[in-house]
């Protein structure tokens, strides 16, 4: 019986900000748009739902007077995503 | 990149992929290695160079090349965190550790330089030794590994040897310790990209 996939990260772009935050302590926001290289709205809008679903922490401030977002994965998102990757190799290699 | 859910193998795949490109972007680079391993074969070689010409006065004067390196280091510093490059746990590590390592060096090499004696030019490389192996099996990169494990190995043989030949000792485990390695890892990261 295959478990179903965390909705929140069975998206390509939540998973790619999610892979990458998995990889650092901590990412801005501009580094996460030149990586994915997706639109700024597009990616608000997408750490809106990981943020809401408290899979990472934004951080706002400003640096040198200009704003910056600073982001960084939670320890229920590292949970979440280990369980998603658990369940993925189960879907790949069935026992 | 475009919103869309995908298939199981097509989402193992792309979690590789972008956890495998943000860690080769983040590899620490060789330069700073080189740096720091030219500048202390370039101190001690003018050293050595000034006491065979018999300009034992002027022997001193190129260890002040060392505070211009750390100011280069502070440039470095200060210009990665106007870049707002993301922080990784490793490179938090590494850097926290060379700034460590390197203000002890400097301490030990304008204050304690009395008190150390002849005991001065292993410590300053066992130090380097330490940071080099750290470095190395961090990022796990051999060259640089076996670079340290050398680099210590020359440090604790300049225990036998004549305060004279220390300068020879520093250049060696400069150049075996820091300036190959560092250029190994330079090539080692250009192929990556390639």
């Amino acid at each position: 019986m295959f478990k179903n996939l965390d909705p929140i990260l069975h998206s390509q772009l939540r998973l790619s900000i999610v892979s990458i935050l998995m990889s650092v302590d901590e990412a801005n926001f501009n580094f996460i748009k030149d990586e994915t290289q997706a639109t700024s709205g597009n990616i608000s809008i997408q750490i809106k739902k990981l943020q809401d679903a408290g899979y990472i922490k934004v951080k706002k401030s400003f640096r040198n007077n200009y704003p910056n977002t600073s982001l960084s994965i939670t320890k229920k998102g590292i949970e979440a995503f280990e369980n998603y990757v658990s369940i993925l190799k189960n879907y790949i290699n069935p026992k | 990149m475009e919103n869309t859910t995908f298939t199981p193998e097509e989402s193992l795949l792309l979690i590789t992929k972008t956890i495998e490109e943000t860690k080769e972007r983040f590899k620490e680079n060789g330069h700073i290695l080189v740096f720091w391993g030219t500048l202390i074969f370039i101190v001690f070689g003018s050293q050595l160079i000034l006491s065979l010409l018999e300009f034992y006065k002027y022997t001193m004067y190129p260890v002040y090349l060392f505070p211009i390196g750390g100011i280069y280091m502070l440039y470095i510093w200060i210009k990665d965190k106007k870049q707002n490059k993301p922080k990784t746990i490793i490179g938090n590590i590494l850097g926290n550790l060379g700034w460590v390592v390197g203000m002890n060096l400097m301490i030990m090499g304008f204050i304690f330089s009395g008190k150390l004696g002849e005991a001065m030019a292993p410590v300053f490389l066992i130090l380097f030794a330490l940071f080099i192996i750290v470095c190395g099996l961090t990022i796990k990169f051999k060259p640089l590994t076996i670079g340290g494990v050398l680099l210590n190995l020359i440090a604790l043989g300049s225990f036998f040897l004549d305060r004279d030949y220390h300068g020879f000792s520093m250049m060696l485990g400069a150049l075996v310790g820091l300036i190959i390695p560092g250029l190994l890892l330079n090539i080692a990261r250009r192929k990556a990209y390639v």
